[in-house]
């Protein structure tokens, strides 16, 4: 039975995206301001659209809507505006500001919800190649730069590669158990004895897939000069909506078809982690670029939401999402403060250009220092609270080595983010930064004020967090 | 004695293969597209055999069709080195080599003995069914089954081509292009006129002049505009 | 081993798809610098999941892989066109295609 109606946030988005797309083009005048903000004005609809959805399946089982869909796509919308909202007025000052850009994000946006929604192999496949194509051509967006052409063609090149790897992934699971319909793989694998090889390698390269969109070591390498070279908002975007996506769906594909054989794809998830969180930490320790910077923070970022999914209980996964909340709330607030450094109209990347910025810009500065604690860990912020989460689920299931890893690993990230507060407080002050818009103060603060209040509202988001986790193990 | 499907089977593996190595190896782009040609040939073959007739015309279509020209027009137009392009071969064919290797070796121990799940015949989401060709058993399940997925590759498509245009178009100086309002707007009186013509007279003797003579400049400029709109 | 409607057995054409697919893995090693050619590689792996499909579609007789078969030609067209679009913007802003020498960026 066919239920169009389940899809209906999704409809409503590509829909206004296409009327959005027609009216840029007849309009002839610069009209990439109006476009955002219709298409933040889309966003909220949306937002509102999903609130509303019951739990169902549809379209023959391809597409399900549950709270654990819900959730997700939430949080890819919010992760969206709020990205958008940056890339109002760094693309104008960049002479980057055209109608399409906003276009290719709601696009891409469409893409993670397909993907938040995904019950079949197939369904994941084309979201994440929606989001994926979406976001090549936004990271070569300021085409008369050389390093955003050069950033394209790299996320490009290797994440072609990995969509090509993850689909014969999908093609032997298909090939093995006749399906790729999530409800029902889970009899094909538990009818046979032990597990096929062929269902394995399946398994492992789903998991590498995806572990590219996530930028997890081994699959890492490609990041750091991603998010160097992309507009910052891109690279914003990049580093919030995106990495929420494939993390919901590995989550469902791995807890529900796969779960089953978690024996097999545990310690895959465990050695990924681990060495994410160590490179994460590591890595970032030598660099001067804040983008950079940002983006080996990513890569540890993903390392320890994935000490969530090693144990592959519920509240694991509740952790996850809860680690994902904070950190899209992290990221967002910490590229608004990277956007906002400009310097006589040129943007500047280094992180010695934040020299005493307590000196010349105190609220900046004080935004900043939230942001850099709270990804830390330090209580009492947000993201300590997801970090809390997923070591208790890793220490509850006796996985010691993951919680222990975490925290050194944290301890040593620690030293690059109070790096960064030191050289804002201490060091003697640059020259001031421009004046800032409204539009990247109002992200800078809302996402401030989520990661200093997030511990007076956990109860509400825990309990979201809980009853989405439920739907997995239900 | 093999059957003829399996005779072919072989032969257009043969050169399926042997092209798609021929692609990553030669030394001239335009032989790689030319050699991509063939080996997509080679697998519509493949597709043939395996009962995917519509696959099989679509990737003809598709790919040779405009794929390959795009990659050959791209090939064309940027003008580039190639043999500076080949430096470093020798250096990375080790390690390539190596990696292929140790792809392969996993990969030929996991396809020679595959095993398809006991339960798999009663789990397919869309089973072939009897006596109806292939192209109407896709069609059948591709609009009402998979609908979702349809419209979602046609956004991507979309995408693509925002992408293509919003990368690559360039709005170069001192081309004429289409002004569709102008061409919307002008009237029959601007642009034609009735003339009562006598026999065996001559243009020039009835003043009838192409291109009218510098007089009337105000009819003279949108006709030359719509002349030479470029798209 | 059930084998449907193919001429040979499913193994073999599993087996031609795998070659064909490390032949595009080991291209894109290969034409490290050749931008051109690594995109004709990941069209080559994408031909491989194809071959890869329809096989399992005729030896299971299930349409589904053929129907996914088709959204992988649809995607791939896509990829060609923003591929080649977005190695036509480096060439502009570099003047060749060479990927490797990208000096600008340093991991």
């Amino acid at each position: 039975m066919m239920n169009w109606a389940a899809a209906s946030p999704e409809i409503f988005l590509a829909v206004a995206g296409m009327a959005i797309l027609l009216f840029g083009v007849l309009l002839k005048k610069e009209n990439a301001a109006l476009c955002t903000m219709l298409v933040l004005g889309a966003f909220a609809a949306t937002f509102v659209m999903v609130m509303q959805t019951v739990p169902q399946t549809a379209y023959s089982s391809l597409f399900v809507t549950d709270a654990f869909a819900s959730y997700a796509k939430l949080l890819i919308l919010a992760g969206g505006a709020l990205t958008m909202v940056l890339s109002l007025d760094y693309n104008e000052r960049q002479g980057i500001g055209r109608f399409e850009f906003p276009v290719l994000m709601l696009f891409s946006t469409v893409g993670m919800m397909t993907m938040a929604s995904a019950a079949n192999l197939m369904t994941l496949y084309m979201g994440l190649e929606l989001m994926s194509l979406s976001i090549y051509v936004l990271a070569a967006f300021a085409r008369e730069e050389l390093r955003s052409a050069e950033a394209g063609l790299k996320y490009f090149v290797l994440s072609a590669l990995a969509s090509g790897l993850l689909l014969y992934g999908i093609s032997l699971t298909y090939g093995f158990a006749g399906t790729m319909d999530f409800a029902k793989l889970p009899d094909a694998v538990t009818g046979v004895d032990g597990v096929s090889t062929g269902l394995m390698v399946g398994i492992a390269f789903v998991i590498a897939g995806l572990a590219f969109k996530l930028s997890a070591v081994p699959f890492h390498m490609w990041t750091p000069d991603v998010y160097e070279g992309a507009p910052t908002p891109v690279t914003a975007f990049m580093s919030t909506a995106p990495k929420v996506a494939p993390f919901v769906v590995l989550l469902r594909v791995l807890i529900g078809p796969f779960g089953h054989v978690s024996v097999q794809w545990q310690p895959i998830i465990e050695v990924v982690s681990i060495a994410s969180m160590l490179l994460g930490s590591f890595a970032a320790i030598g660099q001067t670029n804040i983008k950079r910077l940002m983006a080996y923070s990513s890569i540890g970022h993903m390392g320890y939401a994935l000490v969530g999914l090693a144990p592959g209980t519920e509240s694991g996964v509740r952790g996850v999402l809860i680690y994902l909340l904070t950190y899209v709330a992290m990221s967002a607030g910490a590229f608004a403060c990277v956007i906002a450094m400009r310097r006589q109209g040129k943007s500047v990347e280094r992180i010695s250009d934040l020299a005493g910025l307590a000196k010349t810009d105190l609220p900046l500065a004080s935004l900043l220092t939230l942001f850099m604690f709270s990804m830390a860990g330090v209580p009492p912020f947000a993201g300590f609270f997801g970090k809390l989460y997923v070591f208790l689920a890793a220490v509850q299931s006796g996985l010691w080595l993951l919680a222990i890893v975490g925290i050194l690993t944290s301890v040593v990230a620690c030293y690059y983010y109070i790096r960064i507060i030191k050289v804002m407080f201490f060091d003697a002050p640059a020259p001031a930064f421009d004046t800032r818009s409204a539009s990247v103060s109002f992200v800078a603060i809302a996402s401030g004020m989520f990661t200093l209040l997030f511990v007076l509202a956990l109860g509400p988001f825990t309990g979201a967090a809980e009853a989405a986790a439920r739907v997995l193990f239900g | 004695m093999i059957s003829a499907s399996a005779f072919f089977f072989y032969l257009f593996s043969a050169i399926l293969l042997a092209s798609a190595a021929a692609v990553v190896t030669s030394r001239n782009p335009v032989h790689a597209v030319l050699f991509l040609i063939l080996a997509f040939f080679n697998a519509a073959g493949l597709f043939l055999l395996a009962g995917a007739e519509f696959l099989a015309m679509i990737l003809l279509i598709v790919y040779v069709g405009a794929v390959a020209v795009l990659f050959l027009f791209v090939v064309m137009m940027l003008d580039v080195d190639f043999v500076q392009l080949r430096e470093g071969v020798q250096k990375y064919a080790p390690v390539g080599a190596a990696v292929g290797a140790v792809l392969f070796g996993e990969l030929w121990a996991v396809v020679l003995g595959w095993q398809v799940s006991p339960g798999a015949d009663s789990l397919q989401g869309s089973p072939t069914p009897a006596n109806m060709d292939n192209t109407h058993a896709l069609g059948q399940v591709l609009y009402t089954d998979y609908v979702y997925l349809f419209q979602v590759s046609s956004l991507i498509l979309l995408v693509a081509m925002i992408g293509a245009i919003v990368l690559t178009h360039r709005r170069r100086e001192g081309t004429r292009r289409q002004n569709i309002t102008m061409q919307q707007t002008r009237s029959v009186r601007d642009t034609l006129e009735t003339l009562q013509v006598r026999m065996g007279a001559g243009v020039q003797e009835l003043g009838i002049l192409r291109p009218r003579p510098r007089a009337e400049p105000a009819e003279e400029e949108p006709r030359h505009e719509h002349a030479a709109g470029d798209h | 081993m059930q084998d449907g409607a193919l001429p040979v057995s499913l193994g073999s054409y599993l087996a031609v798809a795998a070659v064909l697919l490390v032949i595009g893995v080991f291209g894109i090693f290969l034409n490290r610098k050749n931008i051109i050619i690594i995109l004709m590689s990941i069209e080559l792996i994408l031909l491989a999941v194809n071959i890869n499909l329809v096989a399992f579609s005729a030896a299971l007789n299930d349409m589904a892989g053929q129907v996914l078969a088709m959204f992988v030609l649809t995607v791939a067209a896509a990829e060609a066109a923003i591929g080649l679009a977005i190695v036509v913007v480096y060439s502009r802003n570099r003047g060749s295609i060479e990927v490797e020498d990208v000096n600008l960026m340093k991991g």
